[in-house]
C-alpha cells in the first residue's frame, strides 16, 4: 500500500483534475454525437417515421446509384448497336428500346416518386430540428451550437443530393424527349420513303445519347447520400 | 360450351396482355411564371405540389389525364400519357382560369377541347 504525503497530494491534484476534465469532455462529445445521429436515435419531437425517412432516403440513393450504373451500361451498348445499323427500321426499334431504358431512369427520379418524397421529408425534418433546437433551453450554448452545426451539415448534404436528383430529372426528361422526337421524325421520313435521311437522323442521334451517357457517369460520381 | 370457354380465355388473355402493355409515361408540367409558388393544380382531382423551379416531371399510368385548377372543377386540358413517352404542358397560372399550352397539341377536336399529346 502506498501512502501519499501532503506534498504528494498537491503534486497529484492537477493530474487528477485534468483526468476528470478529459473524462467529462469525452462524455459530452459522445452524448452530443449520439444526439446528432439522426439514423440511430428515435426523435420524440418529430417521430420515428421521420428518422426512418432519413435512412430510407440514403438507402434509396445508394440503390439509385447502382441502378443508374446498370442502365447506363445498357444505354451504351444499345447506342453502339444503333451506330452500326444499316436499316432505319432496325434503328427505330433500337431507339424504342433505349426509350424504355431512359424511361426507367426517369421513373426513379420523378417528382412524384418515392426518392423525391423521402428527400423532401428528410429536408423538412432537418428544418424542424433546427427550429426546435433554436427554442430549446435544455442544453448549454456550446452543446446547442454543436447540435445545430451537425444538423446544418446534414441539411446541406440532403439539399445537395436533392439538387443532383433535380439535374438528373431534367437530363433524363430531355433525353426521353429527344428520343421520342427523333423516333417520330424517323416515322415521318419512312412514310415518305426517305430511308437515307432516316438513317442519318439515327446516326446523329447516337452522339446526343453519348453526351447523356457521360452526364449519367458524372451524376454517379457526384451523387452522395446525405451525412452530417 | 368448349368454344365459349375458349373465347372467354382468349378474351381474358388479350385483356391481360393489354393491361401489361399500358405501362407508365410522364407529364412534364411547366408553370409560368416559375415564381408562382402557390398556384393550385390538380391532375384527376389529385393536388400537385407546386414545383420550386416551375417544372415538375410526374410519372403517370398511360391514358388520358385531366388537368384542373380546382378539384372536380372544369378541365383546363386533357393530357394524353403514352408508355415511356413524355407529354410536355406549360400552364400560364396568372391567367384566370389558368391556360394550358401543349408542346404537341391535338388538332381538330370536335368538342373544341385542348388536348396535349406525348
Amino acid at each position: 500500500m502506498t501512502i501519499v504525503s501532503g506534498s504528494g497530494v498537491k503534486r497529484l491534484l492537477p493530474a487528477v483534475l485534468g483526468l476528470m476534465l478529459a473524462i467529462a469532455a469525452a462524455s459530452f462529445i459522445a452524448l452530443a454525437d449520439a444526439k446528432a445521429q439522426p439514423a440511430s436515435q428515435p426523435d420524440a419531437s418529430s417521430g420515428s417515421g421521420a428518422t426512418l425517412a432519413d435512412d430510407e432516403f440514403s438507402r434509396q440513393l445508394n440503390d439509385l446509384k447502382r441502378s443508374f450504373g446498370e442502365v447506363g451500361k445498357q444505354i451504351e451498348s444499345g447506342t453502339q448497336a444503333i451506330d452500326k445499323l444499316k436499316s432505319p427500321e432496325e434503328g427505330r426499334k433500337g431507339i424504342v428500346e433505349l426509350r424504355q431504358q431512359v424511361s426507367k431512369l426517369l421513373g426513379t427520379v420523378a417528382d412524384n416518386g418515392e426518392v423525391a418524397r423521402l428527400g423532401r421529408m428528410a429536408l423538412d425534418r432537418a428544418d424542424q430540428k433546427l427550429k426546435s433546437l433554436a427554442e430549446d433551453t435544455r442544453f448549454r450554448p456550446e452543446e446547442r451550437e454543436y447540435l445545430v452545426q451537425r444538423w446544418r451539415d446534414l441539411r446541406a448534404s440532403t439539399a445537395s443530393a436533392i439538387k443532383e436528383l433535380d439535374v438528373a430529372r431534367r437530363d433524363f426528361a430531355e433525353l426521353l424527349r429527344t428520343l421520342q422526337t427523333s423516333e417520330d421524325y424517323i416515322d415521318e421520313l419512312l412514310q415518305i420513303r426517305e430511308h437515307e435521311k432516316a438513317l442519318d437522323v439515327i446516326h446523329n442521334l447516337t452522339s446526343g445519347i453519348r453526351d447523356a451517357s457521360d452526364k449519367l457517369k458524372r451524376l454517379l460520381g457526384g451523387l452522395r447520400p446525405p451525412t452530417a | 360450351m368448349m368454344r365459349a370457354a375458349r373465347t372467354l380465355l382468349g378474351l381474358s388473355l388479350a385483356l391481360l396482355a393489354g393491361s401489361c402493355n399500358d405501362g407508365f409515361g410522364y407529364i412534364e408540367l411547366k408553370t409560368v411564371p416559375a415564381s408562382a409558388r402557390n398556384a393550385a393544380l390538380y391532375i384527376d382531382d389529385q393536388r400537385l405540389d407546386t414545383p420550386s423551379d416551375g417544372v415538375a416531371v410526374l410519372r403517370q399510368p398511360a391514358g388520358t389525364r385531366k388537368l384542373q385548377s380546382t378539384p372536380a372543377g372544369s378541365t383546363l386540358c386533357d393530357i394524353v400519357v403514352r408508355k415511356d413517352r413524355i407529354t410536355t404542358v406549360t400552364v400560364s397560372v396568372l391567367e384566370r382560369p389558368p391556360r394550358c399550352q401543349c408542346a404537341r397539341p391535338k388538332s381538330g377536336d370536335p368538342q373544341g377541347r385542348r388536348i396535349c399529346l406525348g
